[in-house]
């Protein structure tokens, strides 16, 4: 996740996590790369495209494995859940922030928002 | 019929099945088998009127029913059903415009700042890019206005139409002695300028209006709300969200103050937690209530650091959480606030699109940049200090009481004057004769005239209200008494 942050910065990258989930523990075991499809500039908007995360889904699938949540990075910026994240968020998955700085991994965190998108409450992260 | 994929974190509401098949003829159908079957499903897919929730697409098989027939689309048995979020988000803070540049002069200035990782030369350059607008130039604005001169942000609006008076001294540091009487504004320009000078001010020497507020606002990214009056704030929070800028809430009385960021993309905003002002004088003002010279240096330096915050896309900022702070248990709390899907400018259904009479809002008289109307004559039930003077030189009989509060008449009082706090006057009738000739008065003339209602009201024949108070006393008749 992190390489894949540092690739495309200073544009933003997305993408899925997937592992497994006991009790109140999600175990990320494999990401994989998705492709940021906003439109604009990708500095600082990231926008997965459905059928990717379609495709993610069916490949934890498939691997007996399962979807945990959504990565995506915020270059030259803190790893703090905006408001366009939550607002564009659902309360299904968790939501890793990754804050590079300088091209740089700086640090992480992760957040499981709501089922209104009102809030986000932050998750503890141990990588 | 149609099987539907339940993603993993739903399949707690599933009895842990990874996929559900459900009976029905459409998309619609399907779901509301699925969500009949299993219940707890329903809030995670729709919304409470039905409909399901902006970030579920549904798709048949490989395709997004959206480009089929939408909820109608028709189901077959051998048919799956997924449910896929739609995922976006972003840190939305721009990165600074190529125009701007450091000089070597500000590069010298700012280098504290640059060597921060978090804030570098790009977010100083963020800083000087950022236009702000401060509401007030009194205690918040005071430290609010140095330190974000100081910090290099480029454009700084000021709005003020008031003039520093001696008793601003105590608390509002960015104005000195030798400046009263003098416009804030200008005084306060002056400093911010004498700290930095590659800084633009622009001046706003107006009350801020529903006339003015938007085309004044309309310039800069953040509003950063000094202000110490109920329809101000109401204006600022609703200027703020009609024109989608954050605004850096900040509140002081005596020794507790507030702050929060109202007005955000998705964030609550004022009318949020405060639909509604209080009634007209429930909530005293600094001129009224008194303040720690202190506590708006302790605000004012929050709401600072949230705006650069802000600015520099950094940190956690104080969005949906308001802070608390006591400065006597030195102690702060912190409370969640929640966007108010009712709320009537910032929520579903609002109700207000543009600005309103917000002295009318908060039932109080406008106060204006022009000069006070000339005072109005005395009306019945009134009198002149100057007469109340001349009775106690005549020695007439009569009573003068105070209404105001002990601590008040340590600071200065009329020695022939009974003090009854307006709070003790209903329970202390009985100490005055209600055939007696009574004069109340207070600092200013108002207690002193709800003291007279009171005693109107209990049948006390001969009750009259000194003028403009204590106040009035010690300009027209004894300058020896100290004004507070």
């Amino acid at each position: 996740m992190v390489a894949h942050a540092q690739r495309t910065y200073p544009n933003e990258c997305c993408g899925a996590m997937l592992g497994t989930i006991d009790g109140d523990t999600k175990d990320v075991s494999e990401s994989i790369a998705l492709e940021n499809a906003f439109a604009g500039t990708q500095a600082e908007r990231y926008e997965l495209r459905p059928e990717d995360l379609l495709a993610a889904d069916k490949a934890a699938r498939d691997r007996g494995m399962d979807l945990i949540g959504i990565y995506h990075s915020h270059p030259d910026c803190d790893a703090y859940f905006s408001t366009t994240d939550l607002k564009n968020s659902c309360p299904w998955y968790s939501f890793v922030v990754l804050s590079i700085q300088k091209g740089g991994f700086h640090h992480a965190n992760s957040w499981l928002p709501n089922v209104d998108q009102t809030a986000a409450e932050k998750e503890e992260l141990v990588y | 019929m149609a099987k539907v994929l339940i993603p993993t974190p739903l399949r707690q509401f599933t009895g842990k099945q990874d996929s559900v098949t459900v009976p029905g003829g459409t998309v619609r159908e399907v779901l509301d088998a699925l969500t009949s079957q299993h219940p707890d499903l329903r809030k995670q897919i729709f919304t409470d009127e039905g409909k399901l929730r902006s970030f579920v697409n549904v798709y048949l098989n490989d395709e997004d029913i959206r480009y089929l027939n939408k909820d109608a689309t028709p189901t077959a048995e051998a048919d799956t059903l997924s449910l896929v979020p739609s995922i976006a988000g972003g840190s939305t803070v721009a990165a600074p415009p190529e125009e701007v540049t450091l000089s070597k002069d500000e590069i010298l200035r700012y280098s504290r700042h640059l060597i921060i990782p978090e804030v570098g030369i790009d977010g100083q350059k963020k800083l000087k890019a950022a236009k702000v607008l401060l509401v007030g130039t009194g205690g918040l604005g005071a430290p609010l206005g140095l330190y974000l001169a100081a910090a290099g942000i480029g454009k700084i609006g000021l709005v003020d139409f008031d003039v520093v008076d001696f008793t601003n001294l105590q608390r509002q540091v960015i104005h000195s002695t030798k400046d009263v009487g003098r416009n804030k504004i200008d005084s306060a320009a002056e400093k911010m300028l004498a700290i930095n000078p590659h800084l633009q001010i622009v001046k706003h020497e107006v009350a801020l209006s529903s006339e003015n507020a938007l085309e004044i606002l309309k310039d800069y990214d953040y509003v950063v709300d000094g202000t110490d009056n109920f329809p101000t704030r109401y204006l600022v929070n609703d200027a703020c969200v009609l024109l989608g800028k954050p605004n850096v809430y900040g509140s002081i009385f005596r020794f507790e103050g507030q702050s929060t960021v109202f007005a955000t993309e998705g964030g609550p905003c004022y009318r949020c937690l405060y639909p509604e002002p209080p009634p007209p004088g429930l909530v005293p003002s600094c001129a009224e209530g008194g303040v720690l010279g202190i506590l708006p240096g302790t605000i004012g330096l929050i709401q600072a650091t949230e705006t650069v915050k802000l600015i520099l896309g950094i940190g956690e900022p104080l969005i949906g959480r308001l802070l608390l702070y006591d400065a006597l248990g030195m102690r702060f709390r912190e409370l969640k606030l929640r966007k108010n899907p009712e709320c009537p400018i910032c929520g579903e259904h609002r109700t207000i699109t543009k600005l309103i009479d917000y002295h009318q809002f908060c039932g109080v008289p406008q106060q204006t940049a022009q000069a006070p109307v000339e005072e109005k004559k005395v009306t019945e039930g009134e009198i002149e200090v100057t007469e109340v003077k001349e009775k106690l030189d005549r020695g007439d009989k009569f009573v003068l009481v105070d209404v105001r509060e002990p601590h008040e008449h340590q600071i200065c009082n009329i020695p022939a004057a009974v003090l009854i706090p307006l709070g003790q006057v209903p329970q202390r009738l009985g100490e005055l004769d209600p055939e007696a000739d009574i004069v109340i008065h207070c600092k200013s003339g108002m207690r002193s005239a709800k003291a007279c209602g009171i005693l109107k009201s209990a049948g006390f024949k001969h009750v009259r209200n000194m003028k403009g108070g204590i106040l009035a006393w010690s300009d027209r008749v004894d300058p020896s008494v100290p004004k507070y």
